[in-house]
């Protein structure tokens, strides 16, 4: 007999990646369906869910004003290919709308701006505080982007990137290793994702909806090619590693929190059969937890 | 803890009555040697020396215990002879990828720099890499980009390639398929390579075949074109085919084989085939 795991294998095999997936219903850890979930990976532009959920949790305590405006000058905000990072001028935005930027197309101009405004350590505490201790945020992207910057001698961001994308020698940086960069296992991504999913307020509603406007549905999304099944995702790409976790709705089913992280053998920057088998992987995953949500609570 | 090595700690010092001598004897300096006392004493919970201003003298404890270590040591030492007598010479079994299958002999002669006897397998690098990492083969040479988790890797060797064919062929222009082998043994090299086919303008079929003989013949009659590795022809017209030296974790390795001499040899005998090229 086939299992979830050997379909898991074959997937990742045929997609020439290691994988790490992991998914569960919301609500419901225990219903996990995995595959070498526990092992910790650099989690690329991951962490800004996370952060996302120290921002919501501050916010619901009152320690941060979700309205407050901040101004981001070119010279003092991180580099990015999207949302502010990619502006030429100064921008006048409030904390909210810079959380929508950061989830829905992973500006990191923004990123950066929040886990200053939310700090390192206090986000840590908050993680460490909610049973989420294997998922660490060490850094932000800016410092993400020096790092590689520096390890690999380029003079800018889209230098190291191309560096680390030959296909002639296998160039390396730490950002590759789980022990120095943000890293977190795939199980602890899914619980954050379930946090997100069952605490209440409007600062929640708020991640939850921006994921919802994410740009890009060429990874979980294409393993959910439904125009009635909402895919609230967020992906993260640093070059061999793919990753997204998302929150996969079908009507009427019970929502499930699926997060599949990938390193492709090939160090290219287009990979789409590679983008596609992670619809793939978390379709398989999905698969066996679906369940209508009235006997999902027999007891009502 | 290893109580055999430990024992002969006990019985140096108990021949020699000196922590100097004794460490001399066992061709190693005293304060390893005195820490490892240690480390005997306070396992077995018994003081075996007396240490002080006059020397080193055997406690009653030690000399009671001294004749059952000797036997110990003494048996240990017979086993390992016994084990020896048994042992055959270890035999390297080198595992090459499918698309260097015409180049096995030369890989092959440098013997990979050791002097024993090679055993070589011919197989797909996806599967080379499972051996590997079961340490059922012990270097391989496989087709790179591939997943290679669990396996210690070497550099990256791009060689440059020709087209195989009937007759002088431009892949830009040619209506024949490439025939290769099959994606599922290394599918990240072969998407690459297949992309680098289309990146150069080759817009027909690319064949799976498994079988070495059948994938010649079909170049022989005019069937198809292949891309060899390693007799390139200047052209520039076929894309790199790349390759690394796999070896097992140091966990996983054969006894008796020099596993990093072997590497060299292949990364030495692929870098002979990259510079001929």
């Amino acid at each position: 007999m086939t299992t979830v795991a050997d379909e898991l294998r074959a997937v990742a095999a045929d997609a020439g990646v290691t994988a790490w997936v992991s998914a569960h219903r919301i609500g419901e850890p225990e219903s996990a369906v995995s595959w070498q979930e526990d092992v910790p990976v650099p989690m690329a532009s991951l962490y800004k869910l996370p952060l996302a959920l120290g921002w919501a949790q501050l916010v619901t305590e009152g320690g941060l004003d979700p309205l407050a405006p901040v101004l981001l000058s070119p010279e003092n905000r991180s580099p990015g290919l999207t949302g502010v990072a990619m502006l030429l001028d100064e921008v006048r935005i409030s904390q909210r709308d810079a959380v929508r930027l950061m989830l829905a197309v992973s500006d990191n101009a923004c990123s950066d701006l929040l886990l200053r405004l939310v700090g390192r350590e206090r986000l840590a505490r908050l993680l460490s505080e909610t049973g989420l201790a294997d998922v660490e945020v060490r850094h932000g992207s800016a410092e993400s982007l020096r790092i590689i910057q520096r390890e690999t001698g380029a003079t800018d961001p889209a230098l190291a990137e191309r560096a680390l994308a030959s296909p002639d020698v296998d160039v390396t940086t730490s950002e590759y290793d789980a022990a120095l960069a943000s890293a977190a296992t795939a199980a602890g991504i899914c619980r954050v994702l379930d946090a997100l999913w069952r605490r209440s307020g409007p600062a929640y509603d708020l991640v939850r909806d921006a994921m919802a406007h994410q740009a890009w549905r060429h990874r979980i999304g294409s393993g959910f090619p439904h125009d009635d099944v909402v895919v609230h995702g967020k992906t993260g790409t640093l070059a061999r590693l793919r990753h997204e976790a998302a929150v996969v709705a079908f009507p009427g089913e019970q929502p499930v929190a699926v997060t599949v992280l990938t390193r492709a053998a090939r160090a290219e920057r287009h990979l789409p059969r590679v983008d596609a088998a992670i619809g793939e992987l978390a379709r398989i995953a999905v698969g066996p937890l679906r369940r209508a949500t009235e006997t999902a609570h027999p007891a009502r | 803890m290893d109580l055999i090595r430990h024992l002969r700690f006990f019985l140096a010092v108990a021949e020699e009555r000196h922590f100097g001598r004794a460490a001399a004897s066992l061709g190693m300096t005293q304060p390893p040697l005195s820490q490892g006392l240690g480390r005997l004493e306070q396992r077995l919970g018994v003081r075996l020396f007396d240490r002080d201003a006059r020397g080193v003298r055997i406690t009653p404890a030690g000399r009671s215990l001294l004749p059952r270590a000797e036997e110990l040591v003494g048996s240990a030492d017979a086993f390992l002879t016994d084990a020896a007598a048994w042992s055959v010479e270890p035999v390297l079994r080198v595992g090459l990828a499918a698309d260097l299958e015409h180049l096995v002999g030369v890989l092959v002669a440098t013997r990979a720099g050791l002097e024993c006897e090679v055993r070589p397998v011919v197989a797909g690098s996806a599967e080379l890499v499972d051996e590997v990492k079961g340490g059922a083969l012990d270097v391989a040479v496989v087709r790179h980009p591939g997943v290679a988790d669990g396996v210690v890797v070497g550099p990256v060797h791009t060689l440059a390639t020709s087209v195989a064919a009937q007759q002088e062929t431009d892949l830009r222009t040619t209506a024949l398929p490439v025939v290769v082998p099959p994606r599922r043994w290394h599918p990240a090299a072969h998407d690459q390579l297949v992309d680098s086919l289309r990146r150069i303008g080759h817009s027909g079929r690319v064949l799976e075949v498994a079988d070495t003989l059948a994938r010649q013949a079909l170049v022989a009659v005019g069937h198809a074109v292949g891309v060899r590795p390693g007799c390139g022809d200047g052209e520039g017209s076929a894309p790199p085919l790349r390759f690394r030296v796999v070896q097992p974790v140091p966990a996983d390795r054969q006894p008796g084989l020099d596993h990093e001499r072997a590497a060299a040899g292949l990364e030495q005998a692929l870098a002979a085939i990259g510079l001929s090229a």
